[in-house]
């Protein structure tokens, strides 16, 4: 975990973007995954939330939301290692990771209470 | 490019001293006046240029929405007939968010920019100036539109199918569609070459994150204009064929669907709310450090919330579709989505808060319009979240509550910062100061008839009142609020009027300004009031925040040559090239100079977009052939040309010319230009898989139409075309050129190979266009690809000239790494089209 965190250059500006970017695939790969399960595998209405696209969809979310917070994580400890330019990077990024998680948090949540396809 | 005779040595600059310098660069760098004027570009005329159309064509839009307010006043009102008002709520919707807000904005970061990161010009100054032209033609064709009677009259979103032939057999919705898309020209011109030049020209030691905060907001705008416009571009693309020719992208019948223009109309619409809102907070971000006499407040706060305002905004846009029956599921994401952006504004206006609560505000006028701007965007961003809500959206759905709301957030988060903005740089654009009596009478005017405007409208949208009727009928409890609307409605136009009025008798009586008037700390006050047309004599190293305020004596030593750069006898346009993250110099960049041919290519587009309008399609051609001749002619004079550098000798110690490297700006311009191009890709593949996906008529035919052994061939010949140039390419890196032009010769005819198999793909699918969307979509697919394989071909045929000429080759090498850019993009999309088009059908059938 340690090697791959290093790997990844966390003090790159690169990773301003990298979190809001992974949130934006995640994004669309639930409303799209959505809209296409919908279109060819439309579960019984009776079925409310237990549905497969409903667990599918939460098991994408939770991967993102592992990801995100595990750069998350790596951000803010990359910070304490660093001064001025390349801590600035760090810090920067380990908020944008952040709220990336907590936004997919928020956006997931409807998934545990609204059936699909409605 | 200018000579001039004298030694060119940069001791002998120095010895002449900063007045012989200031001529030099003068000569070199200034206007031409008369008729040449028009071949300027140079940003700090063109910004202004922007500007002064913008605020024109903002008296047109504000014209129009009084003629709305008059028409409103009063139910049963016969003061303009149904057909005029749709026209003219359509045109004041669409002249003042494309033709005002965005040309404006992108003028004033324009003119900024490179005034504030310690360059001379932006890194493209053609294309700043074929922006401009195509922004004013543009604007001419959609507002002359309305002389004519003709305007369009779908409302500014111009939904499918009330703009389509079938509603709408007017000229109107074309005048909309090509003149926009034109102007669109415009602002992905500014877009591309904002975020080139702020990234690659800041000046020696501006790293990052000593960049000013109003240059991280232009940054972020760029960048989603860049990749929020083409959407758009796509979507009225197809909306003209399918009104032109009769594609039924749009037509249920035909296998279309009118949601997939919502679709593709949002994806551009929403982001460009916050186009608009992000450079007007760039300006608060400003401003507010410089009146409370402080640093900003977490300067890292403001750059994450940026950040995340410029993304989260591109997940918004089905909030505007709440009502077209799309799943709770999906609703509630982006209800989420929506509720979400607030956290970002709410950073920001914590931010300015918090720098106002610790520092010594002064209450001068441009602060006014910031305090303003905080209340009324405040209350606006807190009825997005109301809206952002489901049930309420569907509940004041198309009402006048969201005619407020949008109002609120656009004219408080956009108009009411401009104008700070305005008065706060004025002294830098005339040397003047302004009336502060005058202008906070055009303030408080403008502020209390705003809010009777539009704060009592959210009452009338709640009280039921539809948005878009023409007129009402008495007795609905409407009457009192909209005579109290359009009563304000005239108290903040008489407002705006006394501050154009205020600022116009400033250039005349304002009292001069003294240098640095507000003790201000970003660069762009060292320059001289008005600025020269270089920005600054020699460029300093800049590695904190606010540079003036810890050094008050910089502009003196920048104006007396004291810093970089202040050598003029080469006769060259320079400015440095630095390193995006650090700020170190990378090289050298010469820009080039005046030119005629930005002007020519706009007027063959304008003529261009006049066939269009008027169907007279053979003369559209010849100014499509005209257009890309005088584009090409243009991209000639690069690199080691006479007319670009042909000398590239530099002062001892001072870093190689950008087109003696293999690193400059150009391969930037052409990545982020591959950006903008990538995202209408990408929409364009949304529109196939949506329509494959949701069109209730859609019609797959049971074999593909298209030949995968054909498409195959061509795909292998562009592969081999692009590794040889990538071959080429890792030569030159080497300096190695030997078979350079043979190489560009062989590329192209590869290209032509290509674009040759494509198109006896395309006319063997005997594809019927106008029967099915499936087929009509594929056409523009393999447009698409034909289109961007020619101009492959042309470039290396171009390169491999040109080495010829001696322009390009191992001691000038650049040029062949920004060509093999596009090529590369064209394999990516190429085989993604073959895939998408010809391979998936097959696999997954109908």
């Amino acid at each position: 975990m340690a090697t791959t965190m290093q790997r990844l250059q966390l003090t790159h500006p690169l990773h301003f973007v990298i979190g809001l970017t992974l949130w934006c695939i995640w994004f669309v790969t639930v409303y799209g995954g959505h809209a296409v399960a919908c279109a060819v595998v439309p579960p019984a209405p009776e079925q409310g939330v237990f549905t497969l696209v409903n667990a599918l969809l939460l098991v994408v979310s939770l991967v993102a939301i592992a990801i995100l917070a595990a750069l998350t994580l790596g951000c803010y400890r990359m910070a304490k290692h660093h001064q001025g330019r390349r801590r600035f990077n760090a810090r920067v990024s380990a908020g944008l990771y952040l709220f990336s998680t907590l936004g997919v948090v928020f956006a997931a949540m409807p998934i545990l209470g609204i059936p699909p396809c409605l | 490019m200018t000579t001039i005779n004298r030694e060119a040595t940069p001791e002998g600059d120095n010895i002449k001293g900063p007045h012989q310098l200031h001529s030099d660069l003068h000569e070199i760098w200034g206007n031409p006046r008369g008729l040449k004027a028009l071949t300027i570009v140079n940003h700090t005329t063109l910004g202004l240029r922007f500007m002064v159309t913008g605020m024109v064509f903002f008296l047109l839009g504000g014209i129009l929405a009084m003629l709305v307010r008059t028409q409103l006043a009063l139910p049963d009102q016969d003061f303009m007939s149904p057909d005029i008002y749709n026209q003219v709520t359509t045109m004041h919707g669409t002249v003042m968010m494309f033709l005002f807000a965005i040309p404006m904005l992108e003028g004033l970061a324009i003119y900024m920019i490179p005034k504030m990161i310690g360059a001379r010009d932006l890194v493209c100054p053609r294309l700043t100036s074929l922006g401009y032209w195509c922004y004013l033609f543009g604007g001419i064709i959609l507002s002359f539109s309305l002389v004519l009677e003709m305007a369009p009259d779908s409302g500014w979103f111009m939904y499918t199918p009330l703009s389509s032939s079938e509603y709408s057999p007017g000229l109107g919705s074309d005048f909309w569609l090509l003149g926009i898309t034109f102007v669109e020209i415009s602002a992905l011109s500014a877009g591309v070459e904002l975020v080139v030049s702020i990234l690659r020209t800041r000046t020696q030691g501006m790293a990052l994150h000593k960049m000013p905060l109003f240059a991280w907001y232009i940054l972020a705008m760029a960048l989603m204009i860049v990749v929020g416009f083409p959407p758009l571009i796509l979507g009225s693309i197809l909306l003209e064929l399918e009104r032109a020719v009769g594609m039924p992208f749009f037509e249920v019948a035909g296998g279309g669907d009118p949601i997939l223009w919502q679709h593709l109309f949002w994806l551009f619409g929403h982001p460009e709310v916050y186009i608009i809102f992000l450079p007007a907070a760039g300006i608060v971000s400003t401003l507010i450090p410089v009146f409370a006499g402080r640093p900003i407040v977490g300067y890292g706060w403001v750059v994450a919330a940026i950040i995340i305002t410029s993304f989260i905004s591109f997940g918004l846009w089905v909030h505007h579709m709440f009502t077209v029956g799309i799943p709770q599921l999906a609703q509630a994401f982006f209800s989420a989505a929506s509720m979400l952006v607030a956290v970002p504004t709410a950073i920001q206006v914590f931010v300015w808060l918090a720098t106002l609560w610790l520092g010594k505000p002064k209450m001068k006028l441009p602060m006014l319009w910031v305090m303003g701007f905080l209340i009324i965007f405040v209350c606006g961003g807190l009825t997005g979240v109301m809206l952002a809500l489901v049930p309420f959206n569907w509940q004041v759905h198309d009402t006048h509550f969201v005619v407020a709301h949008m109002h609120y957030v656009l004219v408080g988060g956009m108009f009411f910062p401009l104008i700070a903005g305005l008065y706060y740089w004025l002294p830098l654009f005339s040397g003047r100061m302004p009336s502060e009596s005058l202008g906070k009478w055009g303030f408080w005017l403008t502020f209390l008839g705003f809010n009777g405007t539009f704060l009592i409208m959210h009452w009338t949208g709640l009280l039921g009142m539809p948005r878009r009727v023409y007129s009402y009928e008495t007795g609905m409890g409407w009457d009192i609020f909209n005579l109290l609307s359009s009563m304000s409605s005239f108290i903040m136009s008489a407002g705006i009027v006394m501050v154009l009025l205020d600022i116009a008798l400033h250039f005349r009586f304002g009292k001069p300004a003294k240098h640095n008037p507000w003790n201000a700390y970003s660069l762009e006050w060292a320059n001289s009031m008005p600025p020269s047309a270089y920005n600054f004599v020699s460029l300093p190293t800049i590695e904190t925040r606010h540079p003036l305020w810890d050094d008050p004596d910089l502009p003196r030593t920048m104006a007396a040559g004291q810093h970089s750069l202040a050598i003029a006898t080469h006769g060259r346009r320079e400015m440095w090239g630095t390193d995006p993250l650090t700020g170190k110099v990378r090289e050298i960049i010469h820009l080039p100079g005046n030119s005629w041919w930005p002007l020519f290519a706009a007027m063959a587009l304008a003529v261009v977009c006049i066939s269009l309008l008027t169907r007279l399609y053979p003369l559209a051609l010849i100014g499509v052939i005209v257009a890309a001749l005088f584009l090409l002619r243009w991209s000639w004079e690069n690199g080691a040309h006479p007319k670009a550098a042909p000398d590239a000798e530099v002062a001892p110690g001072d870093p190689p010319l950008h087109s003696r490297t293999m690193d400059g700006p150009g391969l930037w311009a052409m990545s982020i230009t591959l950006l903008a191009n990538g995202s209408f890709f990408l929409s364009y593949l949304f529109g196939w898989f949506y329509l494959w996906t949701v069109s209730p008529e859609w019609r797959m035919p049971e074999t593909s139409p298209l030949s995968l052994v054909g498409l195959t061939l061509a795909g292998v010949a562009l592969t081999a075309g692009a590794a040889i140039l990538e071959k080429l390419v890792r030569g030159l890196r080497q300096r190695k050129d030997a078979g350079l032009a043979v190489g560009m010769y062989c590329i192209s005819a590869l290209g032509v190979v290509q674009v040759a198999i494509t198109l006896w793909v395309l006319l063997s699918a005997n594809l019927a266009v106008t029967e099915t969307s499936h087929d009509a979509i594929i056409l523009v697919g393999l447009m698409y690809a034909l289109l961007h394989g020619g101009l492959g071909a042309v470039l290396a045929l171009l390169q491999g000239l040109r080495v010829g000429y001696g322009y390009v080759g191992a001691h000038a090498p650049f040029e062949p790494a920004v060509v093999a850019q596009w090529w590369r993009y064209n394999v990516v999309t190429f085989w993604i089209l073959v895939g998408a088009l010809a391979v998936l059908p097959r696999v997954i059938g109908s």
